[in-house]
């Protein structure tokens, strides 16, 4: 029910923004879909890498990453919806603006509607059918149909993500490119959810008693500490490029962000996004704590967000971030989906999952044993 | 550490990791200290049975990777901004991030290095004299070494919290 609610909050927002202030309304709008667009897909993506490498540490908790693909369907919506909005958002889908740029006019034959909508919705449609045939067999135990799927899936992943993240972020900027862009979203993607998973783990721990061991915590807080450098490395990788090469198509892009408003962004993306996470994850306390790894985990899925808004703002409002009333309610409309879906999946399948997780104990002694003679 | 084997004792051979985890939980209830394990891989939760304190290791690597991340800035620092100004396509002499690259491969160099130097340090490494005492404890076997404590004593013990084969090591000199 609060789901519902906080769902409800977010069409109204949304509705309200489309009067008073399209442009903000639908800049949130890409916000939050790809960023719960990210975990929803994410989701499957970290269960695959556990179907193909038969990974045995994880075992049941890989079913509460699976449960981040029920958003899917909703994001196949949101891409639907985002079709009225394009024009606020994109240049190319201007007429006017690309008749005037002989640039765009050459790009028009990939960057135009049809085929920008055609590639979206196809794109999440094939994950939506991995998504249903490889979460099947999970539940039925058919870990060798998945282990077929997941490198297939994987690899279609990589690119359908990477075709993706260049239309729906990187051609806010027709002009600008950067080859690193998809492997720079996907690292967004990955803590995003792993943060997910970690802060869903620790729930079903605290509220519903399920028995996840501490030493599970303790392997999802190293997840998440390597991959936030990991994202640094990236991110850095494109930045310095960039601002080395100081090429002028290339340039604009960091000059938009390290300028006005946007510059404590982008230094808050250096020291808050990465260092504190990283300082702080180090230890190995922290990493086995309940309380420090939800509240890192909490804060690392907001760095991810504002990452994104630092993506998909600045093309639009140059003189800083405008966050307000309206960014809030469209981002608690999406929770409230998000949680919906997540709700939806676990329910019927909670004893199943935690019958799988509490065979661990037993089971899993079992597992190290066979290790050992095969 | 080393102390039991020059001591010799009493050796118990187990077939499984779970067993042998067993066993050393049994051990240490019964207050016993005087015990090495040995195992042909890292068997999950054995230090904690063992009730072994924290390895040092991680800490060298923190100081040196630190060390060697803040000297790979000072030295870049120095070179392009005091000893030898050179103006690069218009950029500050203090160009931070491109000295970044290099300062993150020497934090890697000197924590690495560090690590492997710390290793060999604790694990008292290279040590040609040692052998193993029993060949099947580097493959597929698992077992511990009770010392101090009359050999008797020491078997029935092994036996009762389920080593599958007691063996005496007498001891010699090893080194």
């Amino acid at each position: 029910m609060r789901y519902v609610a906080l769902a409800l909050v977010g069409v109204i927002s949304f509705v309200i923004g489309l009067v008073h202030a399209p442009e903000r309304a639908w800049a949130a709008f890409l916000v939050n879909h790809f960023f719960f667009m990210s975990i929803a897909i994410g989701g499957l993506f970290f269960a695959a890498i556990h179907w193909l490498t038969g990974a045995k540490w994880s075992r049941g908790i890989h079913h509460l990453s699976e449960s981040f693909t029920a958003y899917l369907p909703i994001a196949f919506l949101a891409m639907t919806v985002l079709y009225f909005g394009s024009s606020h958002l994109y240049p190319w889908s201007r007429p006017e603006l690309v008749a005037a740029s002989p640039i765009l006019t050459a790009k028009a034959a990939y960057l135009n509607k049809p085929f920008f909508f055609a590639r979206g919705l196809g794109i999440i449609a094939v994950w939506l059918a991995f998504a249903r045939a490889m979460i099947r067999n999970s539940f039925h135990e058919r870990k060798e149909a998945n282990r077929t799927l997941s490198p297939v899936f994987l690899i279609i992943f990589a690119l359908s993500f990477t075709v993706l993240s260049f239309d729906l972020l990187m051609s806010l900027d027709p002009y600008w490119f950067s080859t690193i862009f998809g492997v720079y979203c996907f690292s967004i993607l990955f803590n995003a959810i792993l943060a997910s998973v970690t802060l869903l783990a620790l729930y079903a721990r605290t509220h519903n008693s399920w028995d996840i061991k501490l030493d599970r915590f303790h392997d999802l807080g190293k997840y998440l500490f390597a991959f936030t450098i990991f994202w640094a490395y990236i991110a850095f990788s494109q930045f310095m490029l960039i601002w080395y090469a100081n090429l002028s198509e290339e340039v604009g892009y960091f000059v938009r962000r390290l300028n006005g408003g946007w510059y404590a962004v982008s230094a808050f993306l250096v020291f808050g996004k990465f260092l504190v996470p990283f300082l702080v994850l180090m230890a190995r306390g922290a990493k086995r704590s309940i309380g420090v790894l939800s509240a890192m985990a909490v804060y690392i899925l907001l760095t991810q967000w504002i990452e994104i808004l630092w993506i998909v703002q600045p093309e639009i409002f140059e003189n800083g971030p405008v966050v307000g009333f309206l960014e809030l309610g469209i981002t608690l409309g999406f929770i409230g989906l998000m949680g919906m879906s997540v709700g939806g999946f676990l329910k019927s399948r909670e004893t199943l999952i935690q019958a799988e997780i509490a065979s661990f104990g037993t089971a899993g002694g079992a597992a190290i044993g066979e290790n050992a003679r095969g | 550490m080393s102390r039991s084997h020059k001591e010799g004792g009493v050796l118990g051979l187990f077939d499984d990791p779970v067993r042998l985890l067993e066993a050393v939980r049994k051990l240490r209830s019964r207050g016993l200290t005087e015990f090495e394990v040995f195992s042909p891989y890292a068997v999950e939760g054995i230090e904690k049975a063992q009730g072994l304190k924290r390895s040092l290791i991680p800490f060298v690597t923190l100081v040196f990777a630190s060390l060697g991340c803040t000297l790979g800035f000072y030295f870049q620092y120095w070179t392009s901004v005091i000893d030898w100004p050179l103006n690069v396509g218009g950029k500050p002499y203090n160009s931070w991030p491109a000295f970044v690259p290099v300062m993150f491969e020497l934090t890697v160099l000197a924590g690495g290095l560090a690590t492997f130097g710390a290793l060999l340090l604790f694990a008292r490494l290279p040590n040609t004299s040692r052998s193993a005492l029993d060949p099947s404890i580097t493959r597929d076997r698992f077992a511990i070494l009770v010392s101090g404590m009359n050999p008797e004593d020491a078997s029935n013990l092994l036996t009762t919290i389920g080593a599958r084969e007691v063996r005496a090591i007498v001891p010699r000199g090893w080194f």
